[in-house]
């Protein structure tokens, strides 16, 4: 094990600076925001097969409700959170509002954590910036993910 | 004249009318990779016989209501006649709205509940200024409160004085459940088994296992020891849906240290994971998130406010949402509110007996309010004045 660690020495491996790790930061928290990380189920089948349903309900429901007025309505209601913030930041007024009201930075410093294992870590990956608590973590890593893919 | 009250969560909408119970029901859509051709609306998620890969569809963003599409879809059948059976035309609803919620979203609002629905009357307030209510009521001698709501998308920390909220402390933390079960879950995937398509699974395993540690280092200290000395390490039994409907974490007796389980359950050896995750909420910048936790940004909202009111604040912290049911969550909170407040305030945090519902109560007992009918909008009001009827609600 100790001789696999030892060949892959630094001066031949890549070293990302510091602007594409944060970049990669970036990217790993977008990740954690998304709802799901599998396909829809429903995004292979025939659009035949859908419309079905919607027919019967618009006989039942067709006394009780103003029907919607179409494509302008439905365009306002499908804005996605992006384009609202935007709206936000132009009629930004005084006071606070949404982008005040996020917490700032903590005063106390960051902890750091192995990415392998979980515990606290010391060390730092040369080439990607990863935390690792000892050598045999630094192995794995090597082997699974150190600069498997690059943003 | 009846009144509904709706508290709609990013999660979970609490639901239910004024004089009966509340139910908590999924507010969203699922399909499902078996059950190919049927989308599964709310709770129509206890027909799914195996809710495996179950793919979620989320009428929220980031907290806020962006595809009304799926909101409306969700609230049809909540409305409809299997679930509450509503007859708006004698209705009023109480609907609940994040803080600082956007324009655009307000009169979509507006729009949906009044020409599409047509509800009589309509009031929509922030479910920490329920769960204030909900507070004041109890503890009448009391002035000022802050309200630490942590749910599913963000916390938020909002202080309440007089029951109106002073906007200049809220502050949000954009850490939520969401963030916590989607982290446990590419941990899980990179040191044990990939799971990254199995949110509703993995979220029963956070809610069955995880803990908020009084002493993290002690904890990650205690989680290094071997065998049977590791105190902290569990071993929990994945369902299969055949034979094990629910997963569940075995109990410490049966857990074998050395060597493999001679059953052929599949389970997930956690360790550390159960106190770091949650951890997350009192230390964001953990995972790389540049914000304060929830006991500094309490610290920090209560600073901003005007002297003589931050003894009052001290004494009366309310913890609402979901993920104040982590256990040992209140005793933490405590603990560091403590430590950072001035040795001269007295401190104290109060966790209610059914923090998700807490805002839906204080909805109950507001729409029991005498004044209960000067606060709402009617029906009436909305068509001759159009949107101008959202500065009365100030959102």
């Amino acid at each position: 094990m100790v001789s696999v660690l030892r060949s892959q020495d630094p001066s031949q491996r890549r070293v990302l600076d510091s602007a594409t790790r944060q970049r990669r930061l970036t990217r790993q928290l977008e990740a954690l925001e998304k709802d799901n990380f599998q396909d829809d189920p429903h995004a292979s089948l025939p659009q035949l097969v859908k419309r079905l349903p919607q027919f019967d309900e618009n006989n039942e429901s067709g006394k009780r409700r103003k029907k919607t007025r179409g494509d302008h309505f439905k365009q306002r209601f499908r804005k996605n959170f992006q384009a609202l913030l935007e709206e936000e930041e132009l009629s930004v007024s005084e006071g606070p509002n949404y982008l005040t009201a996020c917490a700032e930075p903590s005063t106390l410093p960051q902890r750091h954590f192995c990415a392998v294992c979980g515990f606290p870590s010391n060390y730092t990956c040369v080439s990607c910036g990863a935390r690792y608590c000892c050598v045999r973590c630094l192995g794995t890593h090597h082997e699974t993910r150190c600069l498997k893919w690059t943003v | 004249m009846t009144t509904l009250v709706l508290d709609n969560g990013a999660y979970t909408a609490k639901i239910g009318y004024s004089h009966e119970k509340v139910s908590v029901i999924p507010n969203c859509q699922f399909r499902s990779k078996t059950l190919r051709l049927k989308t599964f609306t709310a709770n129509q998620l206890d027909e799914i016989k195996d809710p495996s890969g179950l793919f979620y569809i989320l009428p929220f963003q980031k907290g806020y209501l962006v595809n009304w599409d799926v909101q409306r879809k969700v609230w049809d059948h909540l409305f409809g006649k299997e679930m509450f059976k509503v007859d708006f035309a004698d209705t009023s609803v109480v609907i609940t709205e994040p803080y600082f919620n956007f324009m655009s979203i307000q009169e979509s609002m507006n729009e949906i509940l009044f020409e599409e629905y047509q509800f009589q009357a309509a009031l929509r307030i922030n479910a920490g200024s329920l769960s204030a209510h909900r507070y004041f009521q109890e503890n009448n001698s009391e002035l000022c409160c802050i309200v630490v709501d942590s749910g599913f998308s963000f916390t938020h920390i909002a202080p309440y004085c007089r029951g109106r909220k002073m906007k200049d402390g809220i502050c949000r933390i954009n850490v939520g459940g969401k963030l916590l079960t989607n982290h446990l879950k590419e941990i899980i995937s990179y040191r044990q088994l990939h799971v990254m398509d199995e949110t509703h699974v993995i979220n029963q395993v956070k809610e069955d296992v995880c803990y908020v540690s009084q002493d993290f280092y002690n904890d990650m200290e205690i989680a290094q020891l071997k065998g049977e000395e590791n105190m902290v390490m569990r071993d929990y039994v994945l369902p299969d849906f055949s034979s094990i409907k629910k997963g569940f974490c075995k109990p410490r007796e049966e857990m074998n240290f050395t060597g493999k389980y001679k059953t052929g359950e599949q389970i997930l050896r956690l360790n550390n994971e159960r106190f770091a995750v949650p951890e997350m909420l009192f230390h964001p910048s953990d995972i790389g998130i540049q914000e304060m936790g929830i006991p500094e940004a309490l610290v920090n909202s209560i600073n901003k406010m005007p002297e003589e009111m931050q003894p009052h604040f001290y004494k009366n912290i309310v913890l609402t949402g979901g993920n104040a049911l982590f256990p040992g969550f209140r005793d933490r909170v405590y603990k560091e509110v403590r430590a950072l407040a001035p040795a001269e305030f007295q401190v104290s945090v109060v966790l209610p007996q059914n923090p998700i519902c807490y805002a839906w109560e204080g909805g109950k007992l507001l729409a029991e309010n005498p004044d209960f009918e000067e606060m709402v909008v009617t029906r009436e009001d909305y068509e001759e004045n159009g949107h101008c009827i959202y500065e009365k609600f100030d959102i």
